[in-house]
């Protein structure tokens, strides 16, 4: 018997998507899932910019992940021009990545997924019965969002942020606030953790092998060789040779693959291999958790959130210490523009993302590539609605698509 | 009650994450109003009858047409917000230097796609908009005030005047006087100054304000070491249709532009 499944608009996921389906019996004949979002042609509209433009236009790409957008940008307009920024400015880079983080795993846990898990359609009508977990929700995402404002000058699209540093330094009393607001939600990021570990997931195998994460998987730390799960690694200049791109028919965002293969990028790759890395704090954290890493199950996507926050939460109060030491520090390198092309590999809160640029004598673009986590991802989640479907097809329409939905939100592309 | 939706087109999500982080006002507005329609947030998959409309992003498919053009049929107020949804955005910046299907070959390759696209354009120009609250984001506070004095049934009211008034209010030193390219004096204010505040100079995100004197900030931004060809650049990235080239004096760098 055939069976056709249809999510028009994919709700509670940061852009616009719609998932088709076609069963017939247990087996998957047919499988689409297309991001609707309206291209904004970034790899156009930063030609003939001069590349101080770029991080301004390109944070646009994402309004919840722009500090990752900008700071690719920065660092492969840096990579171009060869240029070295202080460490205090590398710092202040690693303590913004913190902030950005907790904003954008906080909303993604309480307000995308956690309504799912807990049986209501949105937080706000959790909030009326679980008032002190959504409270949670917004107060972590409120101390990432104080550290975005502080350092970036703006909650969103930080304008402070730009090619060489930052346009102003903090100051001593503004980093000794930051320690205090991190130190004070660090029982509620384990909190979240344990919450996260407790909830029921469905059980799901996902098909998918590859996973691609940059060398050092904790998204604070710079890394700029990008490890595939299967051994292999590369440079940041070597990023377009292994990760393809190429035009879906039924999508805005390209599909990607290594060897020609569907990859995992995002919280879960991160922390299956993340371990080994991580401070002793949350070693200990994971040790007390009932589910393991590495996982194959991809809703364990938000649980892998949960323990970066107390990761990034515990490196932050490290990096806004060693800020304080520093001061007074310069906090921007000065550029010399000139005719060269620079990349930029970052780990955004979904995922690895690239930039790209090359630039005439005068340092205006002449081309741009951006590669997002949203265009990566999509072939990995079709691979896994694939199996999700064939599984649970025994289930009525309207529970599998509920999980279809669930699984998705986990990349939340 | 009176019904509230928070429709997202063709943008970053970046006003929509800063209507989230209005937490407090969120709730007390949560006590007068109902909110009816919120994908990014809630699991509403069909535009409902509402009273107040916000609408985030450019118009950019065929979907985001249609999308609007419903939401303006059920909707009694509706409020374009972000400059995506009141000029474009930075998306529409080269919409009359190049052609869509330049773009698209640009970006895709020339390979056809799915669905229909157009050039970013702002709301108004596919509906009628009632009231327009720009700034990439936009400004928290001014969502606040404008849908509380909806809800009171006052009319929001948004002087044009421009930033450097703003910084004159909270004592941030002129960029402009400093050296550093400020477009201050032609933009509209309401943000409350926090870039010229951390030192960069006004970006121009809510586009102008009332009167702008486009030849004198393109001198001014010339006299600071931009081509002429750079400061019309600089000052159209959010301003779409409204920042008309063409209007301009001619002010030579004497580089070329």
């Amino acid at each position: 018997m055939e069976r056709e499944l249809k999510v028009n608009h994919l709700t509670r996921v940061e852009g616009h998507g719609a998932v088709e389906l076609k069963l017939e019996g247990s087996q998957v004949k047919e499988i689409k899932l297309s991001f609707t979002e309206g291209p904004r042609f970034f790899e156009f509209i930063t030609r003939e910019r001069l590349f101080s433009e770029i991080p301004k236009i390109v944070s646009r790409i994402c309004g919840i992940c722009y500090v990752s957008h900008r700071l690719a940008a920065a660092k492969a307009i840096e990579d171009a021009f060869k240029t070295e920024v202080p460490e205090a400015v590398e710092l202040m880079r690693r303590l913004l990545i913190v902030g950005e983080f907790l904003e954008s795993h906080a909303l993604h846990l309480y307000f995308l997924a956690l309504p799912d898990y807990m049986g209501y359609g949105s937080a706000v009508e959790m909030a009326k019965d679980y008032p002190n977990v959504v409270r949670r929700g917004f107060k972590i995402k409120e101390v990432g969002n104080r550290i975005m404002k502080l350092l970036g000058g703006k909650t969103v699209h930080g304008e402070a942020i730009v090619a060489g540093g930052f346009t102003r330094a903090p100051e001593k009393e503004e980093l000794e606030l930051v320690i205090d607001w991190l130190t004070e939600i660090l029982p509620e990021l384990e909190a979240t953790a344990f919450l996260f570990d407790s909830l029921e997931y469905f059980e799901l195998e996902s098909p998918v092998e590859l996973e691609v994460s940059l060398e050092n998987p904790v998204p604070s730390e710079p890394s700029d060789r990008v490890a595939v799960s299967n051994g292999l690694k590369f440079t940041k200049q070597e990023f377009e040779h292994f990760i393809k791109e190429e035009v879906s028919p039924y999508s805005t965002a390209k599909r990607s693959t290594v060897n020609g293969k569907a990859f995992r990028i995002g919280p879960l790759a991160r922390v299956n291999r993340g371990e080994d890395f991580y401070t002793e704090e949350t070693k200990e954290v994971l040790s007390r958790l009932k589910n393991r890493f590495p996982s194959q199950n991809p809703l364990l996507a938000n649980l892998a959130r949960a323990v970066e926050m107390v990761e990034l939460a515990h490196r932050g109060v490290k990096y806004a210490e060693k800020l304080i030491e520093l001061l007074p520090f310069e906090p921007k390198a000065e550029l010399e523009p000139g005719e060269f092309g620079g990349y930029g590999v970052k780990e955004a809160p979904r995922g690895v993302l690239y930039h790209h640029y090359r630039f005439s004598p005068s340092g205006h673009c002449i081309g741009a590539n951006i590669v997002t986590p949203t265009a990566q991802l999509q072939a990995c989640i079709e691979e896994d609605l694939k199996a999700l479907a064939e599984k649970f097809s025994y289930l009525p329409d309207s529970q599998l698509k509920k999980r279809a939905e669930m699984l998705i939100r986990a990349y939340d592309p | 009650m009176v019904r509230i939706g928070i429709v997202g087109l063709t943008g970053c999500s970046g006003c929509q994450c800063e209507i989230l982080n209005c937490e407090e006002a969120l709730s007390k507005i949560l006590q007068r109003a109902e909110l009816a329609f919120f994908p990014l947030a809630k699991d509403d998959h069909t535009v409902p009858e509402l009273d107040l409309a916000l609408v985030e992003g450019s118009v950019s498919t065929e979907l985001d047409e249609e999308k609007v053009k419903e939401v303006r049929k059920k909707s009694k107020v509706v409020v374009a917000v972000g400059s995506c949804a009141c000029y474009g955005g930075v998306q529409a910046q080269r919409n009359d230097e190049a052609s869509l299907k330049e773009m698209l070959e640009t970006v895709y390759g020339g390979e056809k796609l799915f669905l229909k696209v157009f050039k970013p354009r702002p709301v108004s120009e596919v509906v009628r908009v009632d009231y327009e609250l720009p700034g990439c984001p936009l400004d928290k506070r001014q969502f606040i005030y404008t849908v509380a004095s909806l809800l009171n049934g006052v009319k929001p009211f948004f002087p044009k005047i421009p930033v450097c008034h703003e910084c004159k209010l909270s004592e941030t030193e002129c960029l402009t006087l400093k050296g550093i390219p400020c477009q201050g004096p032609v933009s509209f204010a309401g943000c409350g100054a926090p870039c010229t505040a951390s030192g960069i100079g006004c970006q121009g995100c809510r586009g102008n304000c009332d009167f702008p004197n486009f030849d004198e900030m393109v001198k001014l931004l010339t006299e600071r070491g931009l081509k002429r060809s750079d400061a019309l650049k600089f000052l159209k990235v959010f301003r779409g249709k409204t920042f008309n080239t063409e209007k301009l004096g001619s002010y030579a760098d004497g580089k070329g532009a």
